[in-house]
């Protein structure tokens, strides 16, 4: 009898079990941060981190699930809106694997992450923050200080907000970036391909 | 390991008898909807606190108030004692006008503005309005109840499995790092370090991690498909929901409340006590 | 026996993972109704892919390549979605943990996960739990978190969870080599009890001094193919072949193969289970 080819189902029902799985690591990262005290929120990692090893979709639902489940148990409802920020994380680690700036021995992909994670980004949160939750300080010291310093130097509401997100967005979103594409590279190339067939496998490194 | 997070997720199985609890999960989403909307229609902190002191009131009657309560002091209070400060001064926020205080500070004597510090007070305490409600909701209702609400509110099965999958991957995997994080530790992981051994350290826990993560995926992606959850069939919910007199009540309650709050809204604006102007309103 | 008690009939099958050629060579294979199958081989023989093949994870959930047929109580594996053959064949796997729903609070609701998920209606499913749960001895614990419970109990759940579908056929891969002793004990005394009431069962075993008291058939698996096939008296015994393809016959079946060749014991056949032994030896002792 002829050798016959079969094409997998599996992908989809791995793709929802993955996606709880992003949202679960986005939670937990708070607490990796919490005891390793990294420098990062710890919130996003594992988007970028299911974009690169499950696809768009995946990064971008488990990462808006995430933000839907602590609004549901810490947050607050209306903090469900940051999901569309995680959404847009997704979409920017979308492109940067069509675009190839995966590659962490390459100069460009750090040039790209501080200017899409770190600049383009949060002009987007800044609107989000300032909707929702009013703007101003944040509640630690250093941003509020940047707040105050952008607002007393030039009276602009908007752009003391933006400066001072962008001073808490780079170091976290261009580190979380370099994390998820390390960890990514450790993924065994089975599970990456058995959810990502469609795509070209990314591996920053191996 | 047990995050607040984590721990709360656990407790939120654990049923206590109290009327809160006994509220048919609807009436119960339908309040923290409800009043969340509130807290963000007025503008107004006086009326915002009492709606916060009805969400409390309610924790009282569910016994959880004490939970709620850390929690919000938590974000709130450091919140408020950084932006007040800041915004209440001249060139803290940008739609200062009117003075309504002087305060003497090194010498100097400084206006404090209403625009600024009612916008420090208001906003801290709209999302103090709408955790208390989410955690009033989470902690008074099991899980079952919640996947119950979303399978009658038509969510697709699909979505209901992935919000009650994260709910349960969460302390399964807060779990998991505790003892990564103890393996690693007795492989001297150093906890005082520079910023980019700490970054390392992340690693030497995201890894191992990840990749249990992935592999749970995995089985539970096959176990899954053995038992037919991609049959192309309406499934069957084990839990059922009803509504009982408390919930009428609680309804009654709603919509009482909810027509006084109109014609307030009506016939007085946003902010009817303290009556502030908003800003980009 | 005629050919309608055939359950499970692989037909000249081989299968490839996409990115793993061969992992199953040829396979001609036939399980009675009734009948306890053993499959035993070396890590990697492709035990598990071999079980897979039976409810038709393998191929349709990974994909790859299939030479031949499967049919499983009439259906060919190829032409069924693995939902479909759900209720024909129950898969019980080795993490006790992993293989729970995620969506089920309760005992109860897991093992009606299954028929939930094919939308039977909550009368049946709540008898067919009950019944299920009576089976494996968990009658009781119907209110607890499916996560509170040992490994031991998980595992005898997840058997649960595969009689509440009242499948023709259980398979089971390795579902005590994660547990503690006894956990393990549980989990096999559960098997018996199922064997008693004459399911058909195949069961993928490292534990073969227990596969020994449970299996009526062994298939030994080497790199794909069935490399030994017989009755479990006669594949266990086979000290030798087995060696050959690195699997350790019964304690009791090489010490009587070793006496045999350093002592010139005079036996025509090896025992297999402790019992036998005893009662070898005791005549042995005797003469
Ligand atoms: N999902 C997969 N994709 C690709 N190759 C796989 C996959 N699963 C298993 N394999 C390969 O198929 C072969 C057989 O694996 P299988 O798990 O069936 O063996 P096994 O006999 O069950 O081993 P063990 O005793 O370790 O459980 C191995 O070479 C393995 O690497
Ligand atoms: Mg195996």
């Amino acid at each position: 009898m002829a050798q016959r080819k079969v094409v997998p189902t599996g992908a989809k029902i791995l793709a929802v079990v993955m996606v709880p799985m992003v949202a679960a690591l986005n939670y937990v990262g708070g607490v990796l941060v919490e005891l390793t005290k990294a420098p990062i929120w710890g919130d996003t990692w594992a988007t970028i981190l299911g974009t690169l090893i499950s696809g768009f979709w995946v990064g971008a639902v488990g990462g808006f699930l995430y933000n839907i489940i602590m609004a549901l148990t810490v947050w607050g409802l209306p903090a469900w809106v940051w999901g569309t920020a995680n959404v847009l994380i997704a979409i920017i680690t979308w492109f940067f694997i069509k675009m190839g700036w995966t590659d962490l021995k390459k100069p460009i992909t750090i040039v790209m992450a501080v200017i899409f994670y770190g600049l383009l980004y949060p002009i987007y949160t800044t609107g989000l923050s300032i909707a929702l939750f009013g703007g101003g300080p944040l509640w630690k010291p250093i941003p509020a200080a940047i707040y105050a310093a952008t607002l007393a130097s030039t009276g602009n509401f908007w752009l003391a907000n933006y400066v001072q997100a962008i001073s808490t967005e780079i170091p976290d979103k261009v580190i979380s970036f370099v994390i998820a594409l390390i960890i990514a590279s450790r993924v065994p190339r089975r599970f990456v391909l058995g959810m990502r067939r469609e795509e070209e496998v990314v591996a920053g490194g191996s | 390991m047990s995050t607040l997070g984590s721990r709360l997720l656990r407790t939120t199985i654990i049923g206590k008898d109290t009327p809160i609890h006994k509220l048919d999960p609807r009436t119960k989403f339908l309040y923290f909807f409800w009043i969340s909307l509130l807290g963000y229609i007025f503008y107004d902190f006086v009326l915002t606190f009492i709606f916060l002191v009805v969400n409390l009131l309610l924790a009282v009657v569910g016994k959880v108030v004490r939970r709620i309560l850390l929690t919000i002091l938590v974000i709130i209070v450091p919140w408020i004692a950084i932006a007040a400060p800041i915004l209440s001064l001249p060139l803290g926020f940008p739609w200062n006008e009117t003075i309504i205080y002087r305060i003497n500070l090194f010498g100097m004597e400084l206006p404090v503005y209403q625009e600024g510090l009612g916008w420090a007070i208001t906003w801290p305490l709209r999302i103090a309005v709408t955790i208390s409600a989410a955690l009033l909701f989470m902690l008074t209702t099991k899980l079952g109840e919640i996947i119950a609400l979303f399978f009658k509110l038509r969510l697709p099965f699909r979505a209901l499995y992935m919000i009650a999958a994260a709910l349960q991957f969460i302390p399964l995997l807060a779990d998991e790092v505790g003892t990564i994080y103890q393996a690693q530790l007795s492989r001297g992981l150093k906890t005082k370090a520079s910023i980019v051994r700490r970054v390392f350290n992340f690693l030497a826990l995201g890894i191992p991690l990840t990749l249990s993560a992935i592999s749970k995926v995995q089985i539970r992606a096959i176990a899954l498909e053995s038992r037919g959850f991609s049959a192309p069939v309406e499934k069957t919910l084990m839990y059922e929901l009803r509504f009982k007199s408390v919930d009428y009540v609680f309804f009654a309650a709603i919509i009482f409340f909810t027509g006084v709050l109109a014609y307030i809204y009506i016939t007085m604006g946003y902010s009817p006590i303290v009556r502030l102007r908003y800003l980009f309103g | 026996m005629g050919e309608d008690s055939v359950v499970i009939r692989f037909e000249n099958f081989s299968y490839s993972y996409p990115d793993t050629p061969n992992v199953l060579v040829d396979i001609n294979l036939k399980v009675e109704k009734g009948e306890a199958l053993g499959i035993i081989g070396p890590n990697g023989a492709g035990k598990s892919t071999l079980c897979k093949a039976m409810n038709g994870l393998v191929p349709h959930f990974y994909g790859g390549y299939i030479n031949g047929r499967v049919i499983v109580a009439g259906m060919d594996t190829l032409e069924h979605t693995v939902a479909e053959l759900s209720t024909k064949v129950g898969l019980v796997f080795q993490e006790p943990e992993n293989q729970l729903s995620g969506l089920a609070l309760t005992v109860e609701e897991e093992v009606g996960f299954g028929l939930a998920m094919l939308g039977y209606p909550r009368e049946e499913i709540k008898d067919r739990v009950r019944e299920a749960l009576e089976k494996v001895g968990l009658s009781g614990l119907e209110e607890r978190s499916p996560f509170e419970l040992s490994g031991g109990q998980q595992q005898r759940l997840a058997i649960a969870t595969v009689l509440a579908m009242k499948p023709e056929i259980i398979v089971l891969d390795e579902p005590v080599s994660l547990l503690d002793p006894i956990g393990k004990r549980e989990v096999f005394e559960a098997v018996k009890e199922l064997k008693k009431t004459g399911s058909t069962l195949v069961i993928a075993e490292h534990e073969i001094e227990e596969l020994a008291y449970i299996a009526d058939r062994v298939i030994a698996l080497n790199e794909g193919r069935i490399v030994m096939e017989g009755e479990v008296d006669q594949v266990l015994a086979d000290v030798e072949g087995l060696r050959k393809i690195t699997v350790e016959a019964p304690s009791v079946a090489q010490l009587t193969h070793i006496l045999r060749e350093r002592a010139g014991l005079e036996v025509n056949h090896y025992p297999i289970r402790l019992e036998e032994a005893v009662k070898l030896y005791e005549e042995v002792l005797r003469k």
